[in-house]
């Protein structure tokens, strides 16, 4: 009994006496700092890798520069390990910066467990898939809508009735949604296709990846999809090798072989922070777990993209052309609407 | 499975075995003459990192292979003089050569590169076809239809075999392995002929990091041998040290990880994260039964002192 009504009374105390500090920090901070950045208000960005890796991290930084355009005052860590993530998170957080955004899913758990102290502070997980509290949000772009246009161009351009996909791990949510959606696009348009998947479990490792593409070729699939980091690149170069057609992840995919690529999901990094900073600003972000997609306003998530200007690559016939056009409509109304279980993602046919 | 899945499996073994292959038998070399060869991951990254650089700058396939081995053997440098001369550990040597490697490779991919897209994206080696055994049923296509460098990795291993075996020089470098002191008194000098043979090494697991980068893929990532280095370390153990047996280590772990692709499309009720365990677990097992009655080079991993 008397543990029962003391635990959340010295919570409440705890709460409330960092939120005294926090008052107090913020008007120290309010005295000390000159007025130029009192102008602005404050954000940072905290990304796992480098800025220059060209990839993911590239990505992040991507959504630094958005923030700077709209005139936020922007500072941001690199190299930020798991192990690091709490008290990077709380060191920004008590200077004052009122968005704070972990470029990776990891950041989840140390934002549930940071935010709580900081609630003048929106933190918002990057590829994450669980909003928390009152301030902490996830963002993604909707890989089910995207799984699904790919799985449509897919299966009308197959010609063998066979199909595959090659992913990193099992189980990841936003694995699922993409690998998923591509199999139920994929039947859609052709209820008798078969799609095999295989998850090499490495979103890196591109010798893997490209075997197990030369091992879905060689079933007979004429398509291979596939959610991958550097490990794109193994598909991209055995779907080359053998003539097949597949998707990459970013414009480079398209360079290394212009043939079989037919178009590529580049996701809108900092566009959806930008999105999601604008809503954190008018108080509605909250700790929702928010999807960017066709039906989105203001940002897409991501796009499909050939090259600078077109979406798909120009061997792809009309007639495909205007059959993904048709579902991109019907998602951006909301007359389509897909969900996806772990059993659409399994791995095998 | 039907006979082109088949096929395709035969291939495959043949073709992840080929990057192991080089490692194994620059890692055999070394530890024959009594270093434990740990740092061969490393020596793998810097190959394949400084082959596809090298390509992608000179543009000759030629200097791409040369800059592989060398870059390998200057990493293998480091571990001959830090175990054979200053007689550290070889172990944690190894280790930090692996350290060094994985950190230098993304450190000058950014520094040498760094904003510039497309990074490096070159055309891989293509298939040679031998005329007439190419057509051969199932086998053909293993066999007679790889690249370059994977032929070059099988035939690597007989010459690899005879030098141990038949010349004076492999005599006096296993002799180093079994007894340094009885080779020194003999007339050799063990730490020159230990810290060649971990440079020779070095090359030739630098070879295999050029099979990943230029001959898979046309480019480097970071990280891209991921393991493959300590694969082959066991493939050596498996072989016991001889040649044509830690070639079939290698190709068992070529089949173990082909297979495993191809398990997850037979829909078995397993998850994707233990099919794919299995190559390991196969070298666990392996390494269980044959372990034991392995019988490593008698002074592997002591070092040597004049007096």
């Amino acid at each position: 009994m008397n543990h029962i009504s003391e635990s959340p009374k010295s919570c409440r105390n705890r709460a409330s006496f960092a939120g005294l500090a926090i008052r107090l920090s913020m008007s120290l901070a309010i005295a000390w700092l000159p007025a130029k950045t009192l102008a602005a208000d404050k954000a940072a960005v905290l990304l796992p890798g480098s800025i220059n890796d060209q990839s993911w991290n590239a990505q992040g930084y991507a959504g630094l520069l958005k923030l700077k355009e709209m005139g936020w005052d922007t500072a941001y860590s690199e190299n930020v390990q798991p192990a690091d993530m709490a008290e990077a998170l709380r060191d920004y957080a008590k200077r004052g910066y009122t968005l704070i955004i972990g470029h990776t899913g990891r950041f989840l758990s140390p934002m549930e467990l940071v935010g709580p102290k900081f609630p003048n502070t929106t933190f918002i997980v990057g590829s994450g898939n669980a909003g928390s509290g009152k301030n902490v949000a996830s963002i993604d772009f909707d890989n089910t809508q995207f799984g699904y246009l790919i799985g449509v161009m897919a299966a009308k351009m197959n010609k063998t009735g066979k199909i595959g996909s090659v992913n990193g791990l099992e189980g990841l949510p936003n694995v699922v949604a993409q690998v998923g959606a591509y199999r139920k696009g994929a039947k859609s348009v052709n209820p008798n296709i078969e799609i095999k998947v295989i998850y090499v479990q490495d979103m890196e490792d591109a010798t893997a990846a490209k075997e197990a593409a030369l091992s879905l070729i060689a079933w007979g699939a004429d398509y291979l999809s596939g959610k991958l980091n550097a490990g794109q690149l193994g598909i991209i170069q055995a779907a080359k090798e053998k003539g097949v057609h597949a998707n990459g992840r970013s414009l480079e995919d398209t360079a290394i072989a212009p043939e079989a690529v037919l178009t590529n999901i580049v996701e809108k990094w900092g566009e959806m922070y930008g999105a999601a900073a604008n809503e954190a600003k008018a108080g509605t972000l909250g700790g929702k777990f928010e999807l960017y997609g066709l039906n989105s306003k203001g940002c897409t998530g991501a796009e499909l993209q050939y090259d600078k200007e077109k979406e798909l690559n120009p061997s792809v016939p009309a007639e495909v052309v205007d059959a993904l056009q048709q579902v991109k409509k019907q998602f951006a109304s909301g007359e389509l609407k897909v969900s996806v279980t772990k059993e659409d993602a399994r791995g095998g046919i | 499975m039907d006979y082109n899945v088949l096929a395709e499996l035969l291939a495959a073994t043949v073709r992840v075995a080929a990057p192991l292959i080089f490692v194994a038998l620059g890692a055999v070399l070394s530890e024959s003459a009594g270093t434990f060869a740990v740092g061969v991951e490393g020596m793998m990254l810097m190959g394949a990192f400084s082959g596809a650089v090298l390509t992608f700058v000179t543009k000759s396939w030629a200097f791409g292979l040369l800059g592989s081995a060398m870059s390998g053997a200057a990493l293998a440098l480091i571990v001959a003089i830090a175990t054979a001369r200053f007689r550290t550990d070889h172990m944690v040597t190894g280790l930090s050569v692996n350290i060094l490697a994985l950190g230098l490779t993304s450190y000058l991919l950014r520094g040498l590169f760094g904003g510039k897209t497309p990074v490096i994206n070159l055309p891989t080696l293509d298939a040679i076809q031998i005329p007439w055994l190419c057509n051969l049923p199932l086998i053909g296509r293993a066999l007679f239809e790889q690249s370059l460098l994977t032929y070059a990795a099988f035939f690597l291993v007989i010459p690899m075999h005879l030098f141990l075996k038949k010349t004076q020089t492999g005599l006096m470098l296993r002799a180093v392995g079994e007894n340094p002191a009885a080779a020194f008194s003999a007339g050799t000098d063990p730490i020159r002929v230990r810290a060649v043979a971990i440079i020779v090494c070095g090359a030739f697991a630098g070879l295999g990091g050029a099979v990943l980068s230029l001959q898979e893929l046309g480019t480097f990532t970071d990280g891209m041998t991921n393991g493959r280095g300590f694969i082959a370390l066991a493939a050596v153990i498996i072989g016991r040290w001889q040649p044509l047996f830690v070639m079939l280590g290698c190709l068992l772990f070529g089949a173990a990880s082909a297979l495993a692709f191809n398990l997850q499309g037979w829909s078995l009720p397993i998850s994707s994260y233990v099919i794919q365990m299995t190559p390991y677990l196969l070298a666990l097992a392996v390494l269980c039964g044959i372990g034991r009655r392995a019988r490593m080079p008698a002074a592997i991993g002591r070092s040597f002192t004049r007096n």
